[in-house]
């Protein structure tokens, strides 16, 4: 039985460069529905992405800067991006060649979609 | 917050575990209820009562788990209204430990479990090696029970 994340979570992972996209309880840091690639660790990703989130949303707030909108996080070899509603985060796992734009697109589409 | 351990080699596992998870309380004790450290706590009786609890649902979920799927079950979590506690069995060369988090939404779930794991690994490569286990009775339970907690908390 498929969840209500499922057709959000492909039509991100079908993005170039995406390796996974996962919905996340905030509060909980644990994997609501996820579609990865093999390897990526999805329960470690989920829990620090998660926190990461938290803590730039608060941060935001404290600044008086409202709520955060998008949270992209540069790596060496990748990029994290989350945007949240509510209790859920929306984590995309995607490679240096990736489009972000598209993928921002797609992740705010999916976002206003979730249930 | 103050941590304080019987056994020297779980100290500083423990420590960054604390550190990484962002507890409030944690209690790392064997799992007939003999407490090896405790951080944030400030009264013996306060561990003693939580080192005894703890002991008591290890065993319960533990025997549950066999009972309902063959083997013991793994981790506990109970989420109250302010504070959630994350009750685990650890694998160590020296035998089981069970270790008790209490934290708030300053961590989570998720990075309590992360960092329980890297707390039994870090644990299996600071344990020296196995010494034989003496049968548990009740006078050198107790014996060793006040040891421990005169320990942590000096003369109790």
């Amino acid at each position: 039985m498929s969840s209500p994340f499922a057709i959000g979570l492909a039509a991100l992972v079908r993005q170039r460069g995406v390796t996974g996209a996962m919905v996340v309880s905030e509060g909980d840091g644990i994997v609501v529905d996820a579609d990865l690639a093999v390897g990526v660790r999805g329960p470690v990703l989920a829990a620090l992405a998660a926190s990461l989130y938290r803590r730039a949303r608060l941060s935001a707030g404290a600044a008086g800067l409202g709520s955060a909108a998008f949270l992209q996080l540069e790596a060496e070899r990748g990029r994290v991006c989350a945007v949240g509603r509510g209790d859920l985060v929306l984590v995309v796992l995607a490679e240096q060649r990736a489009n972000l734009g598209l993928i921002r697109v797609e992740m705010l589409r999916v976002l206003e979609a979730l249930p | 917050m103050t941590t304080a351990v019987v056994e020297g080699w779980v100290e500083v596992p423990l420590r960054r575990f604390i550190d990484d998870a962002r507890v409030q309380l944690a209690l790392l004790l064997l799992p007939s209820g003999q407490v090896l450290a405790q951080s944030g706590f400030s009264r013996a009786l306060d561990v003693m009562s939580a080192c005894a609890l703890a002991a008591a649902i290890n065993a319960t979920s533990a025997e549950l788990g066999r009972q309902l799927d063959g083997r013991p079950f793994g981790g506990l979590h109970y989420a109250g209204a302010q504070r959630q506690i994350y009750l685990a069995p650890l694998a160590t060369p020296r035998g089981a430990l069970v270790l008790l988090a209490v934290f708030d939404r300053e961590s989570s779930l998720g990075l309590v479990q992360l960092y329980v794991g890297e707390l039994e690994q870090a644990l299996a490569i600071a344990a020296p090696a196995p010494v034989p286990e003496e049968p548990v009775i009740a006078g050198n339970f107790e014996g060793e029970l006040n040891r421990n907690l005169a320990a942590l908390f000096g003369r109790v």
